[in-house]
């Protein structure tokens, strides 16, 4: 069945968007993440333009997220303190990614920094999560008693000046990197479309200590928070948000949230990391190849301005 | 025909007074003209739209003022359609370390975002390519209007643009395109695309006889979004914030029922 996007002006299969946005839905549901690294990429691959593509994942990401951050709100496991910090430099962030997101659209240079962006960025955290899982994995098989690294170990990022307690995450510790993660992943979110839970959590968790019991509910209330306003600001200053293809990804996503939620629980932690970090991988060598093989066409067309 | 009122726009009316004016400097090589009709004035894009099939038929006839009671052919017709312009840009890439990126760019002004050509034989034999340049018969005429001086980039990249624009389905040129179905009476189908960009269109319609233009007509029609679309898409420009305020509603409603309903 054929569904007319009123923005993207094209026409596309319904079964399909919902379709990507459930199988999206349940990997996200699967490894905790918002899975727009994956949608985003899906999207532009299936022909629908990359600015309306970045703008209507946003919004699918709100409504991912929004399920996992209430039912980590119920137990309580959101540091709300520490959100507020993030979401306010992340929306700041974000002003400047949707600003960037214009020139960069204007000047033809939109799709090569989307790609040398998730080139850089899930080729990183790829590695670093590959290499950790392993080595978790492999310790776990040699029968080694896995220490937690504790909470309230310190590095010299928490020795910063401005000191802030965090009453939940039972942190004391300088404002000034927890605005500077805020800001730069509010910054290449709204660049990229994508919530930026995968480079939160290791944020969080490596840099900032903050304790395994708040991080995916903290990381998840940010995205919500972060990502609903670079919605609205896509929605005004590129008008490239197409509510009828969003919605269908938000459907679709939902609903396949739920069951990747609950095959989860079959799989070990280290494990669902190894495999996150498996498929973050892939993605960012499927964008390292379209920076470095010919093009199939070099030439490429886009409308500049508005209909006339 | 009558026109739609959403078709009262200045392009249109200065189009249609060229084209009278045109009629009335160049003397026909013979007193003809030209009576057609479209299959349908609008096109509307409902939520399955999924492209749309028009025809164009017509017929030569005498002038009003003339003696003669029939028309001599062989007669030649071709029907050209336009859709709205829109600044487009061609980019080339090139590798630069290694790495492939758009280097190159022309951009080129009001270049029409649909253009379709029909005509009953090959455009080569109708007539001589300056005719055909001059009238905007050929895709490439419309490449000759840029901002950019560099004449044989331009060209380069124009002849790209329509390349680009032909794999779309948004440019053609169908040289069998228009059937004659007696001596002067013709007809011609034409499929939109789901991907036709909504706007005014024109549809010029030439008859041609011995190479020469001796009869011209032409018509508009509407692609546009009705109903819901139509809503959407004016909500989205002209209430961007609420347009934007709703979505998040709509997403954080959407997460909440899905927790709700898949709730175990």
């Amino acid at each position: 069945m054929q569904i007319y996007l009123p923005i993207a002006e094209m026409s596309v299969n319904l079964f399909f968007l919902v379709g990507i946005g459930g199988a999206v839905g349940f990997l996200s549901g699967l490894f905790g993440v918002g899975g727009g690294f994956l949608l985003t990429p899906l999207l532009i691959f299936s022909g629908v333009p990359a600015p309306v593509a970045v703008a209507s994942v946003t919004g699918q990401v709100v409504a991912a997220s929004t399920s996992g951050a209430l039912a980590h709100y119920r137990r309580g496991a959101i540091d709300l303190h520490l959100a507020m910090y993030l979401v306010l430099s992340g929306v700041l962030g974000a002003f400047g990614g949707v600003a960037m997101f214009s020139i960069l659209r204007n000047a033809g240079q939109l799709d090569l920094v989307i790609s040398l962006g998730f080139l850089i960025l899930l080729g990183s955290v790829g590695t670093l999560m590959l290499v950790e899982s392993t080595r978790a994995i492999l310790k776990q098989r040699k029968g080694v008693v896995v220490r937690e690294r504790l909470p309230n170990q310190h590095n010299w990022i928490h020795g910063l000046p401005l000191r802030v307690r965090f009453k939940k995450s039972r942190l004391y510790i300088s404002v000034l990197p927890v605005l500077i993660i805020g800001l730069a992943i509010g910054f290449v979110g709204s660049l990229l479309g994508i919530g930026g839970g995968f480079i939160m959590v290791p944020a969080l968790v490596y840099l900032l200590r903050v304790p395994g019991n708040v991080v995916i509910g903290t990381s998840l209330a940010q995205v919500v928070a972060m990502m609903a306003a670079t919605t609205i600001l896509h929605a005004v200053q590129s008008q490239s948000v197409d509510i009828l293809l969003a919605f269908c990804l938000m459907v679709g996503g939902t609903a396949g949230a739920q069951f990747g939620a609950s095959a989860g629980k079959y799989l070990r932690g280290e494990q669902l990391r190894g495999l996150l970090a498996l498929l973050v991988l892939a993605v960012a060598i499927r964008f390292g190849l379209s920076l470095v093989i010919a093009p199939a066409d070099p030439f490429s067309m886009a409308v500049v301005g508005g209909m006339q | 025909m009558r026109l739609q009122p959403s078709f009262h726009l200045q392009t249109l009316r200065l189009l249609a007074s060229f084209f009278l004016f045109a009629a009335c400097m160049i003397a026909p090589a013979q007193a003809a003209r030209l009576i057609s009709q479209l299959s349908n004035d609008s096109v509307e894009i409902t939520s399955s739209f999924d492209g749309e099939r028009m025809n164009f038929f017509g017929t030569i006839v005498p002038d009003a003022g003339s003696t003669e009671k029939t028309v001599a052919g062989p007669f030649h017709v071709v029907v050209v359609v336009l859709g709205p312009t829109q600044n487009r840009v061609a980019r080339e890439m090139t590798n630069t370390f290694g790495i492939w990126r758009n280097t190159g760019q022309v951009e080129f002004d009001n270049f029409p975002s649909y253009f379709h050509v029909l005509s009953s034989g090959r455009l080569g034999d109708i007539t001589d390519i300056t005719t055909l340049t001059t009238n905007y018969i050929l895709p490439e005429s419309h490449t000759l209007a840029t901002s950019n001086t560099d004449w044989w980039k331009s060209a380069v990249f124009g002849q790209q643009l329509v390349r680009l624009m032909t794999e779309q389905g948004l440019f053609g040129v169908q040289e069998n395109g228009v059937n004659f179905l007696s001596d002067t009476f013709y007809s011609a189908r034409l499929t939109l695309p789901s991907n036709a960009p909504p706007g005014p269109y024109i549809a010029l319609t030439y008859v041609f006889k011995d190479g020469a233009i001796i009869a011209r007509k032409s018509e508009g029609f509407a692609v546009r979004k009705i109903g819901f679309e139509r809503f959407l898409a004016l909500a989205s420009t002209q209430q961007p914030l609420l347009y934007g305020l709703v979505c998040v509603i709509l997403a954080l409603f959407t997460g909440w029922l899905g927790g709700v309903i898949f709730k175990r």
